[in-house]
């Protein structure tokens, strides 16, 4: 397998290169993988949480854009909150999205069920997706760079390497994460 | 035969945002004033259609966020 073999001097460098060049999204793709393994480390408490905030019906009122009510109980991240609605009697949760567009903020349901577990577990599902098309983009973008900045020059090991470091932190727990890469080092 | 000053020729890099028919995911996150994550999360969702070019490198057609904004998601 490639990443096995002895990287050159002129790979080193360009991973070096590439490493500073796509440092930023390779530090918020890691902070968005520890952000989606503790959700799910933290699933049973999120949704404990979400649960009591929801009996307590405290939380501001949200409107999503089909003008549907919605009741605010925890934030999981960035701009995406659970929320609830009663709905013929029964506890209904919802993860609600944020997106703030030049044209107005909109409000979106992302998922929604009356088990607040599995709901949560859906949209960590989801996350994951996500996740794997931010890499799978970041690492086209990370070879069209290698492209241009070295042509003629064979730097599908470099790539390999930040592909298999990306993988890596998405399938891992932070608490397994070490400071290892196969082939280059980056 | 008119001839472009070479000052005046423009290339995808060069080309003015607002001139593209399509952008990566950082530049259509920046148009939007959004984060690119939230973008990967549009795609996701199948509200914003992408293409992939040579070595899968996700674009955004410019048609694409127009319709975005003009919809607001709904």
């Amino acid at each position: 397998m490639k990443y096995q073999e002895r990287p050159t001097e002129l790979q080193e460098s360009a991973a070096t290169e590439t490493k500073m060049a796509f440092a930023e999204h390779l530090n918020q793709f890691n902070s968005f993988c520890d952000a989606l393994h503790n959700l799910e480390r933290n699933l049973e408490t999120t949704g404990n949480d979400a649960f009591k905030a929801a009996l307590l019906s405290s939380g501001r009122v949200v409107k999503t854009d089909e003008g549907a009510e919605w009741q605010h109980d925890v934030d999981l991240m960035k701009d995406i909150s659970i929320c609830h609605r009663r709905n013929a009697g029964e506890m209904e949760f919802a993860v609600v999205e944020s997106v703030p567009l030049p044209s107005g903020e909109t409000k979106e349901v992302l998922n929604s069920g009356h088990n607040v577990r599995e709901v949560l577990q859906t949209f960590a599902h989801d996350q994951r997706q996500v996740l794997r098309l931010w890499k799978d983009d970041v690492t086209a973008q990370m070879r069209e760079h290698l492209e241009q900045k070295y042509p003629g020059h064979d730097m599908s090991i470099v790539v390999e390497s930040f592909e298999y470091k990306m993988s890596r932190a998405l399938a891992q727990r932070p608490a397994q994460a070490q400071n290892q890469s196969r082939g280059v080092r980056i | 035969m008119e001839t472009i000053p070479e000052n005046e020729k423009t290339t995808p890099a060069t080309t003015p945002l607002a001139e593209r028919l399509a952008y990566s995911i950082q530049e259509a996150a920046d148009l939007l004033g959004i984060h690119y994550y939230t973008m990967y999360r549009l795609i996701q969702r199948q509200k914003i259609k992408t293409c992939r070019v040579l070595r899968g490198k996700l674009l955004v057609p410019r048609t694409e966020l127009v319709k975005l904004l003009q919809t607001d998601l709904r």
